[in-house]
Formats: C-alpha cells, sequence, structure tokens
C-alpha cells in the first residue's frame, strides 16, 4: 500500500466576486501517483491547485501534507514540497536571466550559494537547456520557456509537482518533449498532479483521474473507468479518446475479440492486432 | 568663415540623412519581426541595446571591474576637462566595444548617433550666438539678425563635444557589454538601498512583458481595422492603454502567485554569480587610468 502524502478534506473557495470556486473537495493523494485532473474551463481545477499550494486560503477545509495538518505556521513546508508549473511560462518567470530565475525557487529556501548553483545546473541538465543559462527570458521561444518554467520547480526538488495545463499552446514535438520529462519524473517517483482538456493524453499517461465540476470533484478513478462513463464524460464536456473509441468499435465490430485488453498507445495497440 | 558654415552644415545633413536611413532600414526590419523571438533588435533602439549586451565577447568579464571602469572614466573625463583626454577615452572605449566586445562598426555608430544629435544641437547653441550688429570675429547675415561666433567659441564647442561624446562612449562601454541584470548587481553590492533594486529587477523584467503585451494588442486592433484614420487610431490608442492597465494588474497578481508558490516571502534576491576577475585585466584598466592623467598633466 502507498504512502499518503497529501490529504484534502472539505475545501471551499470563494472570490472575491463571490463566485464560488470550490465547494467542498476532498481528495487522498498517494505517494508516487500519476493524477489527471479534467474538468471544463472554469471547473475549479487552477483554483484548487493555488489552494493545494497555500498560495490561496481555503475559506474551509483542512489539508493534511504528511499527517500534518497545515496551517499559517509550516505554510512554508507545503510550499516547499509542493511546485506548480503555472499554465503561461510568462506569468512564471521572474528574474532576467535563465539561471537566476531557475535559481530564485532555492534562493527562497535559503539554501547556501553552492547547493543552489548545482541545483540550477542540475534542473537545467534535466531540461536539457544548458545552453540557455546566461540567455534573458525576453528572447527565448515559447517551448524554450515552459523548459525554463519546469526547471524551476524541478530545482526546488519537490515532492509533488503540479503542472497547469502544460501541454497548451505547444507544438507536437515540445509536448512530445514535455510528456518524456513527466515519464523520468515518474520513474524517480514524484508524484504528480496534471490539469489538461487532452482526453488522448490523460488515456495514456494517468494512473488516476480526477473530474472537476462546478467546483466539485464528480469523479475519481482510473483513466479507463471514466471514459467509460458516459455520464460523467457528458457531464463535464468530455469526450472519449480517439484509442478507446477506435478499440470499441473494432469489439463491437466483432473485428478484434473482446479481451478487454484496452491499449494505451499507438504501440499496444498495434500489438494486440498482430496477435 | 564661410566655409566652416558650410562644413558645419554637410555635417548636420549627413547625421539627419544617416539617422533618416536608419530609422527606415528600423522600420522595414521591425514588421516582420514581431511575432517571432528570435534574437535580434525588434522594437528598435530599446530592444537592440539590450540585445548587443548579451552578445558582447566581453560580457564574460567581471561586471563590476566594468561598471567602475566605465564610470571612473566618465568622472575623468569631465573632471580632467581635457581634449586629449577625451579623444583617448573615445578611442579607448570604441575599441573596447567594437574590437574587444565584437560588436558591428555600424551598429556602434548608429547607436551613437541619438546621444550626437542632441549634442550638436546643445554644443551649437554655446558656439553661435545672434545680434543685430556685424559683430564677432565670424558672422553670417540672416537678413533680420546677424549670426556671430569666433574662432575661440567654435574651439570652446569642438572641446565640449568631445568632453560629452567621450563621456557618453564611457557609458556606452558599459551598456553595450553588461545585462542589465548585471549591473543591477553590481548596484546590490554598492549598497543601493533594497526597494530601489528590487523594483529595476522588475521593471526590466516587466518592460518587456508589457511590450510584448502592447504589441499582440496592437496588431490584433490593426487586423481589424483599429487604425484605419486619424480618430479611430486615437480611439484605439485609448483602448489599448486603459486595456493595457487592466492586464498589468492582472499579471502582477498572477506574478505573485507564481512568486508565493515558489517560496517567495517578501524579499527578491536572485542568483547572482561572480565572474572572474582576471589581474591583467585591472592592471590594464589601471595603466589606463594612469595614462590619462599623465597626459592631462603634460597637456595642461
Amino acid at each position: 500500500m502507498r504512502k499518503l502524502i497529501l490529504k484534502i478534506e472539505d475545501l471551499h473557495y470563494t472570490y472575491g466576486n463571490g463566485k464560488s470556486a470550490l465547494d467542498g473537495v476532498s481528495v487522498d493523494i498517494y505517494e508516487g501517483e500519476k493524477i489527471a485532473v479534467i474538468g471544463s474551463n472554469g471547473s475549479g481545477k487552477s483554483t484548487f491547485f493555488l489552494n493545494v499550494d497555500g498560495v490561496l486560503t481555503p475559506e474551509q477545509g483542512k489539508i493534511f501534507y504528511r499527517d500534518i495538518v497545515i496551517n499559517k505556521k509550516n505554510l512554508k513546508e507545503l510550499r516547499k514540497n509542493i511546485g506548480i508549473v503555472f499554465q503561461d511560462a510568462d506569468n512564471q518567470i521572474i528574474a532576467s536571466t535563465v539561471s537566476a530565475e531557475v535559481g530564485f525557487g532555492p534562493m527562497n529556501l535559503k539554501l547556501p550559494k553552492e547547493e543552489v548553483l548545482k541545483r540550477v545546473d542540475e534542473a537545467l541538465e534535466y531540461m536539457n537547456i544548458s545552453h540557455l543559462k546566461d540567455r534573458p527570458p525576453h528572447y527565448l521561444s515559447g517551448g524554450e520557456k515552459k523548459r525554463v518554467s519546469i526547471a524551476d520547480i524541478i530545482a526546488m526538488k519537490s515532492e509533488i509537482i503540479i503542472f497547469d495545463e502544460p501541454t497548451a499552446s505547444l507544438d507536437p514535438l515540445n509536448a512530445m518533449m514535455l510528456e518524456e520529462v513527466l515519464l523520468k519524473l515518474g520513474e524517480e517517483g514524484k508524484t504528480m498532479l496534471i490539469s489538461t482538456h487532452d482526453v488522448d493524453f490523460t488515456y495514456r499517461w494517468a494512473e488516476r483521474v480526477l473530474v472537476f465540476y462546478e467546483g466539485k470533484i464528480i469523479a475519481d478513478g482510473s483513466p479507463l473507468e471514466m471514459f467509460q462513463n458516459m455520464e460523467i464524460l457528458k457531464q463535464a464536456n468530455l469526450k472519449q479518446p480517439t484509442l478507446l473509441k477506435v478499440y470499441e468499435s473494432l469489439v463491437e465490430k466483432q473485428i478484434l475479440k473482446d479481451i478487454k485488453a484496452y491499449p494505451k498507445s499507438i504501440q499496444e495497440f498495434k500489438e494486440i492486432l498482430g496477435e | 568663415m564661410e566655409k566652416i558654415i558650410v562644413l558645419c552644415a554637410v555635417f548636420l545633413m549627413t547625421v539627419f540623412l544617416f539617422i533618416w536611413k536608419h530609422q527606415r532600414v528600423h522600420a522595414h526590419s521591425s514588421a516582420p519581426h514581431h511575432h517571432n523571438y528570435k534574437i535580434g533588435h525588434k522594437h528598435g533602439e530599446g530592444y537592440s541595446i539590450d540585445f548587443y549586451a548579451y552578445a558582447s565577447k566581453i560580457r564574460q568579464w567581471n561586471a563590476t571591474f566594468k561598471v567602475y571602469l566605465s564610470v571612473l572614466t566618465l568622472i575623468l573625463c569631465i573632471v580632467l576637462d581635457n581634449p586629449y583626454v577625451s579623444v583617448t577615452v573615445i578611442i579607448a572605449m570604441a575599441y573596447l566595444t567594437v574590437i574587444k566586445g565584437n560588436i558591428p562598426v555600424t551598429e556602434y555608430l548608429s547607436i551613437l548617433v541619438i546621444p550626437i544629435t542632441f549634442i550638436l544641437l546643445s554644443t551649437f547653441t554655446v558656439a553661435v550666438d545672434f545680434s543685430k550688429q556685424p559683430i564677432g570675429q565670424y558672422n553670417l547675415y540672416l537678413g533680420f539678425c546677424y549670426m556671430f561666433t569666433s574662432q575661440e567659441k567654435l574651439e570652446k564647442m569642438a572641446f565640449l563635444l568631445l568632453k560629452v561624446f567621450g563621456a557618453i562612449s564611457a557609458l556606452q562601454m558599459m551598456t553595450l557589454s553588461t545585462p542589465s541584470s548585471e549591473i543591477i548587481y553590481v548596484l546590490r553590492k554598492a549598497y543601493v538601498p533594497k526597494i530601489i533594486v528590487e523594483l529595476m529587477s522588475l521593471i526590466y523584467r516587466y518592460i518587456f512583458i508589457l511590450m510584448d503585451v502592447s504589441t499582440k494588442m496592437k496588431n490584433s486592433a490593426k487586423s481589424r481595422q483599429g487604425y484605419c484614420d486619424f480618430k479611430t487610431s486615437f480611439y484605439t490608442f485609448g483602448s489599448i492603454a486603459s486595456n493595457m492597465l487592466i492586464i498589468s494588474l492582472k499579471k502582477a497578481n498572477a506574478y505573485y502567485d507564481a512568486m508565493e508558490a515558489r517560496c517567495y516571502d517578501g524579499d527578491l534576491v536572485f542568483l547572482e554569480e561572480d565572474k572572474k576577475i582576471e589581474i591583467i585585466q585591472i592592471a590594464l584598466a589601471a595603466v589606463f587610468i594612469i595614462f590619462l592623467i599623465l597626459l592631462w598633466n603634460f597637456t595642461r
């Protein structure tokens, strides 16, 4: 059994304009889980992330990090262990050189300078952007900025990494590189939460799916369960992943035997066809 | 006398022609660059100066050394008030920027053209005076009054021109070889108040974001005929300006969230690396400074 790393209990949050964004969210997150958070625009995903990271303070509800209740005093502990890669890299990049930017988090953790330098080098190496080290962020391309914003979080060595719509506005090549990084991080046992609108990606990558609808989690389970539940899909403005649809229609037409194999990638699908 | 005036006029004309040509080149080159993020100057001079600082070969030099050298040279240039010193400074700084820093000569000159225009306009008034009577060593009848000057005044103008030009090229050496973030770092080390230093680094980053946003808004307005006539242009400009305010407030919020998520707790500290300073550089700089003082001493 995996260890519980983050426990969220009955989270409520209302924005200043009276719009309720979170309406009683409870969820348990275990070590090393790969969670996709899906739901239509404005369903509360981003607000949920900001609450979990302690940037926004919930009106009601508790957050436990490894059995410790988070309050104002140990908020920093929470922020230290949870990193968010924001959707728009331009809203995240603050320093005027890449190395200073990646070093911003570690510097705030008050680490000694040698350690910060080491972490910056490692993070840049990890994201394959060591050559951009001394560049100013305003001369970087969109994909490069995204990599820098991920390196920001890697340098902080947080246990849980949250990605807010990482694939939005990335070209296919950069999106593929992002997925490789996600796999690599997964192998290192990082817990990851990713909000996305890409159902194919969710189906392929996630171990668990949380579906948000109007500030509530309406479904929580494996991607397969979720994408076979038409009711939830309709409610959350989602569609079925292409591969699942193809597989199901092939089974329906009795071209393939119904062995419940459910391929997650083209590779797996080809193997099934080959048999 | 006429010769000098004609010479001056020709010189001024060439300068203006150069500026005009330069601007035209810029207007042409800026259009297709709006939407790609490749290195290169996009929005006129502000961008390119910043760009050259990053491209300069002497960027690797210690920033503190560069800033102190340039400020010291600037002070000497002004305090010593000697044309020989000024000329030496101009040549030395051009050498540092163009040969050592490997910045194209044409670009270096085109950047200097902007201050040159101002210097010429202001020093011209030092040299020339107007009068109803034909007085002075040289004078020129303009129909309703006389414009007059003298050898001494022209000399003064030339020396002043050299002095200001030397001071500017000293500062230009710094700006063309040291990125703003490093200059801010030097200021921080020089005990400039924290609030100013933090504001400087945030403003520097924000300039580019705001420029980006405004370009995008402008382009989208253009694509919807927002600048089709004078009145509409005014209206569009106003709308963009007010929209920019709202967007900057929103962006400030988003920034703050992102900073908080990375454990920001009121102190804006960035990772800054000390670049190695070589003894030979200090020695050469010292020799240069001593040379300037000796030069001043012998030509006094």
